[in-house]
């Protein structure tokens, strides 16, 4: 359920020093979205992020929620979870996330109650009187992911929830992130794991030296792509045929198997002719580039 | 949400965190056993109960010397034994050796290193008196006109003020209170400069300051661990008065506790304002490591504040009027200076304005550094970065 916008992100700009870290940036995040927000390490990222939360003042431009300034009231309803995870090692994690929950307003029973079930939910009901150092670095990456939902935020942002779990918890983290998009959150989050951004997220961000460089849908990106990614494989014989197509790179050869980075209006059935001259086509796919491609020819890399 | 309620969510879980760690328990038990221990301990060494005297008597004392004596001591219920001594070498090695407190010999009162003022004095004012009425007695004077010619030389003391001891009990009382807070102070703005610096090495700080903005942050922590150093300070400081007021060898004077009240006073002020500093400065380091370079000027103000605090055992000065003034070192100087005395009304108000003033202004400056600081992770955050680095 793909809502109308709520966060607004206008042009912001930030220098430290030399340093260009926001240079306009500007997108937007509608409700019960999950926005992919991609960029290579330095992009900014972490920056555009930070000032949603007003941890770091931008030089210039703004960020606005529902269409008005984001004052420390309406941070509240925000949920974080930053890069460099962190929480009180030595306090136990129910009273912990209580604390968190009625930082952002909530009162005391309402906060227990939360706090209850997102541990209930992660599986460390028998924890509750734990201290956050007791627990393993995968449980407590559960703890932090709770600590930024316990107060049923309506925007969460989260700089790279997928770093540091194993395949299992990156299917957890998925699945929560997916419920809360379901349930109107606005979702935010960084990663650079681009398969797993291509199969969860709606639309996607890509940043590059403090500018957004793309954002669209993740399909709309693909295909409004000028190359193209021709797969074929021929029985017996070379790939020599493939040299003669205008405008194409050889991405991978092996052997009768070639994949060549070509135009998108590229002749196929002239393709197809040359193909099947050097032997029987056992395979042929003509396809837009993958996410992880379309991000390397954003930033240029 | 209103900062209020933030502020008091800060400062009670700092104040829990801390008051539940076992480190805590333990150090308050410590230093309530060393406190009490200080004072209670020399009591074993010296006598408990009445003075017993013991009386040397060369030749034969006047019957009623004894209890005459007995009966004119302050302590009541002291016993004073008179004992007939042979000859005065006697009597003279009693007294050395400690047989005797001290010794008559005719006109003399032989006293050595042990024997109490008290006992000395009495003892030459009542043999005196009894020496008086016999020799009236002989002279055929009845009672009613000894005490007429004695009437007629005796003198009064009327005291206008008390004795300048008094002033002094006060002085040494208020010196220990401000000793008591200067420790307090070094011990709990470590605690916030040690809590300051942990939030931003775990990082959790982030994670904070996405909901509560970095003055209430601040002041929460100031706050509960403030509560949680007075609790200590109260709970000490209630163990040592009570333990030295029913001690038989420590006297304290009257205004103990009106000295108490302003120390406690002033440790809230004082705490406020060198804590705030301690916060804004640990926000600057990223490691345990690094937080004591950065507190080491702080440290130092409070040292230099300590040492003008004991000028004041020369009496009062200049240095240390304008001290009790200025906010940095009126903590220490401003409560000796109340127990003295020698503060006027309007001083000690000038003092407290100024104080609450300062530090409410070091809150508001703090905070944008103690916001600029946390964020920035590695090396130790220049001043100036810090301030630039942030709104408050």
């Amino acid at each position: 359920m793909e809502g109308a916008t709520v966060l607004e992100i206008e042009s912001l700009h930030k220098r430290y020093g030399d340093v260009v870290a926001l240079d306009d940036c500007s997108f937007d995040v509608p409700r019960g979205t999950l926005l992919g927000f991609l960029g290579p390490n330095g992009a900014g990222k972490t920056t555009a992020m930070r000032t949603v939360f007003g941890l770091v003042r931008p030089d210039s431009g703004r960020v606005r929620w529902d269409g008005a300034a984001i004052d420390s009231d309406v941070r509240l309803r925000f949920g974080y979870m930053p890069e460099q995870r962190g929480l009180y090692q030595r306090m136990k994690i129910h009273d912990q996330l209580v604390y968190f929950g009625r930082l952002h307003g909530m009162t005391r029973p309402a906060a227990q109650a939360s706090a209850t079930r997102w541990l209930g939910e992660f599986g460390l009901n028998d924890r509750i009187d734990s201290r956050l150092e007791a627990l393993s670095h995968g449980n407590q990456q559960r703890v932090q992911l709770a600590a930024a939902m316990v107060h049923e935020p309506e925007l969460l942002v989260l700089d790279e929830p997928f770093s540091g779990l194993d395949p299992i918890g990156v299917e957890a983290m998925a699945g929560i992130l997916q419920r809360q998009a379901a349930d109107g959150v606005a979702v935010v989050f960084s990663s650079h794991q681009l398969d797993i951004v291509e199969d969860l997220c709606d639309d996607v961000i890509v940043v590059n030296k403090g500018r957004v460089v793309l954002a669209g849908a993740v399909a709309d990106l693909r295909s409004r792509s000028p190359r193209r990614y021709l797969d074929v494989e021929t029985a017996g014989g070379d790939n020599a045929w493939a040299d003669g197509i205008a405008g194409s790179s050889v991405v991978m050869r092996n052997g009768s198997r070639i994949r060549l980075s070509v135009d998108a209006d590229l002749d196929l059935a002239a393709v197809v002719a040359a193909a099947s001259a050097a032997g029987e086509i056992r395979h042929f796919s003509f396809e837009p580039p993958n996410l992880s491609e379309v991000f390397r020819e954003a930033v240029g890399q | 949400m209103n900062a209020f309620s933030q502020t008091w969510l800060v400062a009670v879980r700092d104040f829990r965190e801390r008051a539940t760690s076992r480190a805590f328990q333990l150090s308050t038990a410590i230093t309530a056993l060393l406190v009490g221990g200080f004072i209670v301990v020399p009591g074993f060494f010296i006598e408990d109960g009445p003075p017993m005297w013991d009386v040397g008597y060369v030749g034969t004392a006047p019957a009623a010397l004894g209890q005459a004596v007995a009966a004119a001591a302050t302590e009541p219920d002291t016993a004073v034994t008179v004992t007939p001594v042979a000859d005065a070498g006697a009597a003279r090695s009693g007294v050395l050796d400690g047989t005797y407190d001290v010794a008559v010999d005719g006109h003399d009162i032989l006293t050595g290193p042990a024997t109490p003022q008290e006992l000395s004095a009495l003892l030459a004012a009542t043999a005196g008196g009894l020496d008086l009425s016999r020799q009236a007695r002989e002279m055929g004077l009845d009672a009613a006109d000894l005490e007429s010619l004695l009437a007629a030389g005796r003198y009064q003391v009327v005291e206008l003020e008390p004795a300048d001891d008094e002033e002094d009990g006060n002085r040494v009382v208020a010196f220990f209170g401000v000793v008591f807070l200067f420790v307090s102070i070094v011990t709990y703005g470590q605690w916030i400069l040690i809590g300051v610096v942990e939030e931003k090495a775990s990082r959790v700080v982030e994670v904070v300051l996405g909901a509560v903005r970095p003055h209430r942050l601040l002041t929460g922590k100031v706050i509960g661990i403030g509560a949680l150093g007075l609790g200590q300070l109260l709970l000490i400081g209630t163990i040592a008065i009570v333990l030295a007021s029913r001690s038989t060898n420590l006297e304290l004077p009257e205004a103990t506790a009106a000295t108490a009240l302003a120390i406690v006073v002033w440790f809230v002020l004082g705490f406020a304002l060198y804590a705030t500093a301690y916060a804004a400065a640990g926000s600057l380091v990223s490691r345990q490591e690094d937080a004591q370079n950065a507190a080491f000027p702080l440290t130092l103000v409070l040292m230099a504040a300590y040492f003008i605090a004991s000028f004041s055992f020369t009496g009062d000065n200049v240095v240390l009027r304008v001290a009790a003034l200025v906010p940095l070192t009126a903590p220490m100087t401003m409560p000796i200076r109340m127990a003295t005395g020698d503060a006027a009304g309007w001083e000690v108000l000038l003092s407290l304005v100024l104080m609450v003033t300062s530090t409410w202004l070091l809150i508001r400056l703090a905070g944008r550094i103690y916001a600029g600081g946390l964020l920035r992770v590695g090396s130790r955050v220049k001043l100036r970065e810090a301030w630039r680095g942030a709104e408050a």
